[in-house]
């Protein structure tokens, strides 16, 4: 059945600036800029300043829409509060070395932008991971085996997360034993000093 | 970008297909998704498929299916056919339907009007030309 309009709002605080152009989502803030498309959506999205309280509110509209586009309604502004956490708090990742005889060593290379794994379960084989645009991964001090990765797209900072651990699977063994790897162990924000 | 005109009891649509085609008619109840029952002071009262509506800016005060009497009412307190008529929309619908029915003569007496005024905005287009030198 199509519902004749589903929508649904969200607020926008003050220390961003959104603009909405064709389905085309670009978010500035203190941490930089980012920009997300939903033409693959078939959504209506509006910008409107609230009643009174000057706030501004993102709206998304779905015209006749199925069960699967009024469920997308609710991403999109998902998506686009992402955007917004980033652009103002950033996002940190923290990922754990998890060996039980072969130390990892992990080296970081190119000033944060990639990292080299050697020793994995013994192996000679040096795995290289390249960090994508605009994240940055730092060998913790402090805290013994533990690597940080920075950024301000969720998407690009959870995706270089996953690239490492899977670099990192046990292969021909039972991964019930051999528990080895570099697993996510925190994803949290940058600089939440108020 | 959102949405100005929406289907709604009392919005007044245009009937761009069909036995119909050009009159004014008031949307005075919605059947269901795809149909509406529309309503003119000069035709029966009768269901319409939106797809042969196109909206206009124009709403009129109803409750849902009036009498006739009070949906004519409704129309004149509205001034419907004024509103239409200025608008430019209804003044564009009006100026087709009067070149369609010119007949030979008006076309020529048309073409001799449009000949001489294009004589005086050359000439006036002359003058400035020679006034400011290039």
């Amino acid at each position: 059945m199509k519902t004749i309009l589903s929508s649904d709002t969200m607020d926008i605080p003050d220390g961003v600036k959104i603009k909405v152009n064709a389905k085309v989502i670009e978010v500035e803030g203190p941490r930089g800029k980012l920009s997300r498309n939903f033409k693959h959506l078939n959504l209506d999205f509006q910008l409107t300043t609230d009643e009174e309280t000057g706030k501004k509110k993102l709206k998304v509209d779905a015209w006749f829409g199925s069960r699967k586009t009024t469920a997308s309604i609710r991403t999109a502004l998902s998506h686009v509060s992402n955007l917004i956490k980033g652009v103002t708090q950033g996002y940190r990742y923290k990922m754990r070395f998890v060996y039980a005889h072969f130390p990892i060593n992990a080296s970081i290379s190119g000033n944060g932008k990639a990292i080299e794994i050697r020793n994995f379960l013994g192996e000679k084989k040096v795995r290289k991971v390249d960090m994508l645009d605009g994240v940055s991964i730092v060998r913790s001090e402090k805290v013994k085996d533990e690597l940080v990765l920075d950024g301000n797209d969720i998407e690009l900072v959870s995706r270089s997360a996953a690239l490492i651990n899977q670099k990192c699977h046990v292969k021909n063994k039972d991964i019930r034993k051999f528990l080895d790897g570099i697993y996510v162990s925190e994803k949290g924000a940058i600089a939440v000093e108020e | 970008m959102p949405f100005k005109r929406y289907v709604e009891i009392g919005r007044v649509a245009l009937v761009n297909y069909g036995k119909d085609y050009g009159k004014l008619v008031v949307i005075v109840d919605v059947i269901d998704q795809n149909r509406a029952l529309v309503d003119s002071p000069d035709m029966v009262r009768s269901q319409m498929n939106f797809k042969r509506l196109s909206l206009t800016d124009i709403k009129i005060d109803i409750k849902r299916s009036p009498k006739k009497k009070t949906l004519v009412a409704a129309m004149e307190a509205a001034d419907v056919k004024g509103k239409w008529e200025k608008s430019s929309w209804g003044r564009k619908l009006i100026v087709q339907k009067r070149r369609a029915a010119l007949n030979d003569f008006d076309r020529f007496k048309l073409m001799l009007a449009k000949i001489k005024r294009a004589g005086v905005v050359r000439q006036e287009l002359a003058k400035l030309k020679k006034e400011t030198p290039v």
